[in-house]
């Protein structure tokens, strides 16, 4: 018996590819979304519409900005979103170790 | 929500992959340029100082040393940053200082050891531009270590098998191996 759960929001590939990246950084940190957009190989409607998602369950933050009078979004991982994303691993692991497969 | 072994195993592949791949571009970012920079001014300088003699070969060197400078500066200044935070403002600060504190060390050891020519300074300029980065790579991306020590070696060997073509050494093989792995991390990596 485990209480390891799976998380749907996570679970989906383009998100769980974001949600890889962003908790990779150092806590703090935030990414640029052009430059996170680059990294994935993604559309910015693609990101967009997926951080959405993530922003709603509260996993990631958003911060607009302006550099040189240019319009900048940058992106980080939520302290929350950085636990739900561990956990969705250590549920991952613990399917891909039990015997019953 | 329920998914087999199979699925466990390509997403978990999917996270390792992301994250490495992240800590890479990161890591790397604007790296490419300054190679190339870098790498463009030695193989200019070195294949002067295989062929010219004289007072003109300070006035190169002073030129190159200026052009590759403004030019950092200049392309630095003008760079989106991409990653930003707390932590990175202080790791940014003591990467200026260890290469400050490095290009120190290295006037008091060639102070120190006197080399007895151009090709020896040279030789200890290089070496130690080596250890700076091979102790970034070690530090900020393990994945990019390996270029600096193969680099070091030919600049060994190039000293000690070939000294009458040390500097065209140093230009085609050094300078030329650093704008080849910047233009290969800009488009492959």
């Amino acid at each position: 018996m485990t209480n390891l759960e799976l998380n749907e929001v996570i679970h989906q590939p383009v998100r769980l590819q974001i949600m890889a990246a962003l908790t990779s950084m150092e806590p703090g940190n935030e990414v640029n979304f052009t430059y996170l957009q680059d990294v994935l190989n993604l559309t910015s409607g693609n990101l967009g519409a997926h951080l959405r998602k993530l922003e709603e369950s509260g996993y990631v933050n958003t911060n607009k900005t302006f550099i040189d009078r240019k319009p900048c979004t940058f992106i980080s991982a939520s302290e929350a979103g950085r636990e739900a994303f561990k956990e969705h691993v250590a549920a991952l692991e613990y399917i891909l170790n039990s015997k019953e497969g | 929500m329920k998914i087999n072994q199979n699925e466990a195993e390509e997403a978990l592949e999917t996270i390792n992959l992301t994250i490495k791949k992240t800590r890479r571009a990161i890591a790397q970012n604007g790296t490419y340029i300054f190679l190339i920079i870098t790498g463009a001014v030695w193989m200019v300088g070195f294949m002067a100082n295989q062929f010219l003699q004289g007072d003109i070969l300070q006035y190169i060197w002073i030129g190159l040393s200026l052009i590759g400078s403004a030019l950092s500066v200049l392309i630095g200044s003008q760079m989106v940053q991409q990653v930003r935070g707390e932590l990175t403002k202080i790791y940014g600060r003591r990467v200026g200082l260890f290469w400050f504190l490095l290009v120190l060390f290295g006037i008091a050891v060639i102070i120190v050891a006197q080399p007895a020519n151009g090709k020896q300074i040279t030789l200890m300029i290089v070496l130690l531009v080596m250890l700076g980065q091979m102790a970034m790579s070690l530090l900020f991306s393990f994945s990019s270590t390996w270029w600096s020590v193969p680099m070091a070696v030919l600049s060994l060997m190039g000293y000690y098998l070939f000294p009458e073509y040390f500097y065209l050494w140093m230009s085609i093989l050094v300078g030329g191996g650093m704008v080849a792995f910047g233009v290969y991390i800009r488009t492959r990596w």
